[in-house]
């Protein structure tokens, strides 16, 4: 049976040891090999390898350039890696449901449903069947939106257009990377220079940063913060050689430099920590990315308990074939590190001590540390906070977000293929990166957050009537703007001071401030309403603590009395204990100890 | 008093008219009614001459000899800072007049006194007071003056060109001034005199307010020694980091900048690197009190000729402080830690905590929050060791702070409005 299958392996390219069809090099000389298991044209492209003529060689490709394409994947690298492939089809990359999703839900859209950037079918973590609903037939302002402004990042279309942002569709988006003009530089003549084309036909089995940073450039822009680049205020200086300056992004846009991520200095790519599952998928179709993702800081640094690990003990285990491309290969025996759903990293591991991540495109090994039992990271009441709430140097944060749909005027639907009337624009009021809101996410923990966004929306309609002037949509019951937990990507080693944090409202979700009496008044008000913060979402009034924004996600809210009230009440010790290894930290703070006989001798009363 | 000395005024004024009166007939040829105070004044009283007559009796040039007869004493206007722009001229022959003997003419010539009929109603023969808004002519944007009503100057790229205008500028709404949401208007505080002597003001903050013992900061001794009150109360500020001016010779890469394009000769093109509308950086200003600080100007240059860059890109020319005040006065403060856990506000940012990383751009400052390169025009940075000092953390120092936090926490009420 399996000496039978093997001849039928070998013709689909899967043997890996098949000539590459002569017929096709004889034009495409010199063009790279995409590895060395792949070297078979026809296996991957179809079309007739033995053919003379360009016309017939041709005829029954599968698609011009991109194999990958989601409309030829089944039939090209689906034939071999049907594993791989099945996750691709359910992966929020691909389908973009979460996205569909969150602008639906914050523009006001319908609410049944699961729309997909294409029709298809997946299972949702608790295997019920979904049938995802093409977004082409999301007739709504959000479906528009999502069409000709959002649908330009995802895997499942070509973006062949814009600078620095472009790839292709299908696998390879990833895994054949665009230039930042999307040109083929490599060696085959009859290709050379043209595009939308990968930079060259040599496959990246494991996708380096600027891969990443294609898409992950916009909103949150995690990319561009974990490698310290910071798209600032569009200002395009200082200047680089007289133009616009210094870097340049897609859209008119600049970017200056800023501390990056600590891991980003030490050498650390994006996918030596995000995992295949978290960027591939794992075969579910998850409703968020943030459900999708699997690891979490705490794998590696610990958290209340250390790092979990499970040893390779069968030669079947995805870290000892996933391994494979990289510098170092993982062994049966070796304790693998575990992520925050309980599957194990292919290149994180625990030996002698301590916790190892190998750089799965450099192949350094980088050693990680344990803060599990350390004073810093003992305090009570932190227990709840994600460790980016304090390791963040920097959070990325646009305030107020007008944006216009004119339906006099017409723009492209990248899904639809056409342009359709009614065109989108933005404009901004303020970006800042620190200080920084908290507020609580869906696990119920202190989370970094940032507007997410503060959507004022106008509606120019066909007549040139105005339908929505700067509109804020209603969310969660009412109408209100809206932050979102988000983690930025721009980790630094050392800490948020504990004054810092406690002493400055700031943090607790004020905005910029000045506190009078028992009043928090934000300094930076929102156009609609003189009392709101427009870089904050609450305000202290009377004593009385006042909410003006949702967080989005399940369960996420603003801190409340209870809890802006205990934060700040730690200034009342921290003024002399400043230390966190202090042990009054160890227990929950009890402030009539400041009514004792000690205090009072150290702090008489005036 | 007042009526009477008006009188008086009004009296002399007619006695000095007598002579020319009934021989007057301007206003055969020249239509004109003159309004207001100056109503029913004969033609001569401010054009003096019948034959060689002043055309504008209000002008500079003629250091308004038609209006000093009267008010005496107020052409002193035109030597002092408003009329002279002693401060921007010395900035700029500084900084951009090294690259652009021009600079000033071009860039800079919006702001410029021109005679009293500047402020004081331009139309002429409807002479009255002066209203905000003849200040927010050129008292806008980035120089102080609509911030009292809470306008902050948003960032050059077209993205943030946005939502109401005022005074010619897109502004991003901030907290008014605390006096301005009372009524008070610019003349309460600034006066002609005040002016014309070369003062800023006729009214300092404690002419009209004694600071309140109850709270724990006025009973600080040094907080009301060596700070301004709008040290503290002060709510935000403008700041401009980076202050870039590009100047295009036949290039159409000029194009490709997004910017506002109202900022300057044609030639040029303003942006800036950062802004930042929070409470400013703290310095000392002339009387060596504690004052609030800002850049007027780090200032940048690139010159594009030939769509290629000549000499040094991103030049830093001048990279100048000023003590100032904001106008943008409330009754609370930022608590203790806003200053005295806060380096980055004396420009004493710690390497460690460096965001902008300034020399990765070839923009020679280690950081705007650092002062080794830069200076203070009216004034000097806060010294370390005073900083060092004020960080000290002395039974004092605690007590002020548990009194301070109490006042607050102990009133935050545990249940939450939605």
């Amino acid at each position: 049976m399996l000496l039978s299958l093997l001849p039928l392996l070998a013709f689909a390219g899967c043997g890996g040891n098949s000539p590459a069809a002569s017929g096709c090099l004889s034009c495409h000389a010199g063009i790279e090999h995409v590895s060395a298991t792949h070297r078979d044209c026809v296996a991957c492209h179809g079309g007739d390898g033995k053919a003379r003529v360009k016309e017939a060689a041709h005829r029954g490709m599968y698609g011009r350039n991109n194999p990958s394409a989601p409309e030829h994947w089944d039939k090209s690298c689906g034939s071999c890696h049907l594993y791989q492939l099945d996750r691709v089809k359910s992966n929020l990359m691909y389908t973009t449901t979460g996205m569909i999703r969150n602008i639906r839900l914050t523009w006001e859209g319908p609410e049944e449903g699961d729309y997909a950037s294409r029709a298809g079918e997946a299972y949702d973590p608790a295997g019920r069947a979904l049938q995802l609903k093409p977004v082409a037939e999301l007739d709504h302002l959000s479906g528009e939106l999502y069409r000709k402004f959002c649908s330009q990042c995802h895997v499942a279309r070509e973006s062949g257009e814009v600078y620095g942002e472009s790839h292709a569709s299908g696998c390879a988006a990833c895994h054949f990377p665009y230039n930042d003009r999307a040109t083929y530089r490599g060696d085959d003549a009859t290709v050379r220079g043209r595009r939308p084309y990968a930079a060259t036909h040599a496959m990246e089995r494991l996708p380096g940063n600027e891969v990443c940073s294609r898409c992950h450039n916009r909103s949150g822009r995690i990319t561009y913060s974990y490698q310290g680049l910071n798209d600032g205020n569009n200002g395009l200086v200082p200047t680089r050689f007289g133009l616009p300056g210094p870097v340049l992004a897609s859209g008119n846009r600049n970017l200056t430099r800023i501390a990056p991520d600590v891991h980003f200095a030490a050498g650390m790519d994006c996918i030596d920590c995000h995992t295949s599952r978290d960027l591939m998928g794992d075969g579910y179709a998850y409703r968020n990315m943030y459900l999708q993702t699997e690891i979490g800081c705490e794998d590696c640094h610990g958290g209340a308990r250390p790092p979990r690990y499970r040893e390779i003990s069968g030669e079947s285990d995805e870290a000892l074939r996933e391994s494979q491309g990289y510098r170092m290969q993982m062994r049966p025996g070796m304790k693998m590190i575990l992520t925050a759903k309980g599957r194990p990293y292919s290149n994180v591991f625990y030996r002698d001590g301590a916790v190892w991540v190998l750089g799965k495109r450099s192949g350094r090994l980088f050693k990680s540390r344990v803060i599990t039992g350390t004073p810093e990271h003992t305090v009570a009441g932190h227990g709840r906070m994600e460790c980016y709430s304090c390791h963040s140097r920097t959070v990325v944060q646009c305030y107020g977000c007008h944006t216009s749909y004119d339906k006099t005027r017409s723009a492209m639907d990248y899904v639809k293929g056409v342009p359709t009337p009614g065109r989108f624009s933005e404009k901004e009021d303020y970006r800042t990166l620190y200080p920084f809101p908290l507020a609580l996410n869906q696990r119920g923990r202190i989370s970094t957050v940032t507007p997410g966004c503060q959507t004022f929306v106008s509606v120019v309609e066909p007549d040139g009537s105005v339908s929505k002037n700067e509109y804020v949509a209603r969310f969660k019951g009412k109408q209100q703007l809206r932050f979102a937990p988000f983690y930025s990507h721009n980790t630094g080693k050392k800490a948020i001071g504990c004054g810092e944090c406690h002493g400055n409202p700031a943090f607790l979700g004020f905005g910029q401030h000045v506190v009078s009496g028992r009043n928090i008044e934000g300094t930076m008000i929102c156009e609609q309403s003189a009392d709101k913060p427009l870089d904050g979402f609450l305000t202290l009034q009377e004593g009385r603590v006042r909410a003006y924004s949702a967080i989005t996600r399940e369960h996420s809210r603003p801190l409340n009395g209870t809890e802006v009230r205990r934060a700040l009440a730690v200034n009342l010790c921290l003024v002399c204990h400043d230390k966190a290894a202090d042990p009054i930290y160890r227990k929950e703070l009890d402030h009539r100890a400041l009514n004792d006989a000690l205090h009072r001798r150290l702090i008489p009363a005036p | 008093m007042r009526s009477m000395m008006r009188c008086i005024v009004a009296l002399s004024l007619l006695l000095s008219a007598t002579v020319t009166f009934g021989k007057e007939n301007c206003t055969v040829c020249h239509k004109k009614v003159v309004k207001g105070v100056h109503r029913g004044l004969p033609c001569l009283s401010c054009h003096l001459d019948e034959t060689r007559t002043l055309a504008n009796p209000a002008s500079r040039e003629s250091r308004a000899a038609g209006c000093v007869g009267c008010h005496k004493g107020y052409a002193a206007l035109f030597d002092q800072p408003m009329g002279s722009r002693r401060g921007e001229l010395d900035f700029v022959a500084a900084s951009y007049g090294r690259v652009d003997p021009g600079f000033f003419g071009k860039n800079c010539s919006a702001c410029h006194l021109k005679g009293c009929t500047d402020c004081h109603a331009g139309k002429g023969h409807d002479i009255a007071r002066p209203r905000d808004r003849d200040c927010f002519a050129c008292h806008k944007g980035y120089f102080v003056g609509t911030d009292y009503y809470g306008m902050a100057p948003r960032e050059d790229s077209m993205r943030y060109q946005r939502g109401e205008v005022a005074y010619g500028e897109a502004y991003l709404k901030m907290t008014p001034d605390l006096h301005a949401e009372a009524g008070l208007a610019c003349g309460d505080c600034h006066s002609m005199k005040s002016l014309a002597a070369g003062g800023k003001a006729a009214k300092v903050c404690t002419d009209c307010h004694e600071p309140d013992r109850r709270v724990p900061e006025h009973r600080i001794a040094a907080h009301l020694e060596k700070m301004e009150c709008y040290a503290c109360h002060s709510a935000w500020a403008a700041q401009e980091y980076g202050t870039f001016f590009l100047r295009f010779t036949n290039s159409p890469s000029q194009e490709l900048y997004a910017l506002r394009r109202d900022q300057g000769a044609e030639e040029y093109l303003k942006s800036a690197y950062l802004r930042r509308q929070d409470a400013p950086p703290l310095g000392l200003n002339g009387r060596g009190r504690v004052s609030p600080v800002r850049p007027e100007f780090i200032a940048y240059f690139t010159d594009v000729r030939n769509d290629r860059a000549v000499w040094d890109e991103n030049r830093l020319l001048a990279a100048r402080w000023k003590a100032f005040f904001p106008h943008t006065v409330r009754r609370g403060t930022v608590m203790c830690e806003g200053c005295h856990d806060n380096p980055r506000r004396f420009l004493l940012e710690r390497k460690e905590d460096r965001i902008y990383q300034l020399q990765a751009e070839g923009m020679t400052l280690p950081s705007f929050w650092d002062a080794s390169g830069q200076q203070v025009t009216n004034g000097a940075f806060y010294p370390a060791r005073r900083y060092r000092d004020m960080g000290g953390r002395t039974g004092d120092y605690r007590r002020a702070y548990l009194e301070k936090w109490q006042n607050l926490v102990n009133h935050v009420e545990t249940s939450s409005a939605p």
